[in-house]
């Protein structure tokens, strides 16, 4: 009895379609400027709260914001090595023209 | 007598022939056996070599990716760095930047400065995520024209100087 071995279909998985990510704005409110900050907030029509961070608080979002998205580009790469891997563009070629 | 001498000469010479002609023929079977079994291991051999060559070229791929996330993984880390840096910096009287203070002292281009900041980090998440770079990224290769928070994904042509 004979077997032929069949190659698995590659997955060929689209990549997410990116976001357009929000603009946001930072305020920085100290005891001097907060009425004028305030004062501003009400007349552009906002609300008067701010949420808020410390110095060093806003030092440790910044870093792990910097992790995250580093994490994010290993990731990427990631998969596109094993892409390339398993998946390289040369045989999807020889595929397609047969 | 003499004739029983004869056949049993003729018997003896017939019985040889035959028993040469058998060998004959077991040894041809053998040598094609022998053949197909040789054509069997060449190819074999073949097909071996071709599992070795595609062992090695997969082998060379996976150290040359390996190779490839190191390297990110080092510019990464020195932009990760550098990160610390900016909040970090000592100054020429050897003090320690605190963006707190500065803050307090000059909130308006403080604010101004991490908003800008801010913008350049949420562009660097977006290519992260795969986005397509912009001709001015691409084209980028002076410190004024690059995005400082990312520039090893976000400027390819810019060399750090």
């Amino acid at each position: 009895m004979f077997s032929t071995e069949v190659e698995r279909a590659p997955l060929n998985l689209p990549n997410p379609e990116t976001p357009k990510l929000e603009d946001l704005r930072w305020t920085i409110i100290t005891s001097e400027n907060a009425a004028e900050v305030f004062a501003k907030m009400q007349e552009q029509g906002k609300d008067p709260v701010l949420f808020g961070l410390s110095d060093d608080d806003y030092e440790l979002l910044s870093k792990n914001f910097a992790q995250i998205r580093a994490y994010m580009i290993q990731q990427g790469l990631t998969l596109e090595q094993y892409r390339d891997y398993y998946e390289p563009k040369e045989e999807t070629g020889k595929e397609n023209a047969n | 007598m003499f004739s029983s001498i004869k056949i049993a000469m003729i018997v003896i010479a017939l019985a040889t022939a035959g028993g040469g002609f058998l060998h004959y023929k077991t040894v041809k079977a053998d040598l094609e056996t022998a053949k197909a079994n040789n054509l069997l291991l060449e190819a074999s051999v073949e097909g071996q070599k071709a599992v070795i060559a595609q062992q090695e070229n997969d082998f060379k791929s996976i150290l040359a990716a390996n190779a490839t996330l190191q390297e990110q993984n080092k510019v990464l880390a020195a932009e990760f760095s550098a990160l610390d840096d900016r909040f970090n910096k000592i100054n020429a009287q050897g003090e320690v930047r605190d963006i707190g203070k500065l803050a307090v002292e000059r909130s308006r281009s403080i604010e101004r400065v991490i908003n800008g900041a801010t913008k350049k980090a949420m562009r660097c998440v977006e290519i992260a995520m795969g986005s397509p770079l912009t001709e001015k990224e691409e084209n980028a290769t002076k410190k004024s024209e690059i995005n400082s928070e990312c520039p090893s994904i976000a400027n390819p042509n810019y060399v750090p100087y």
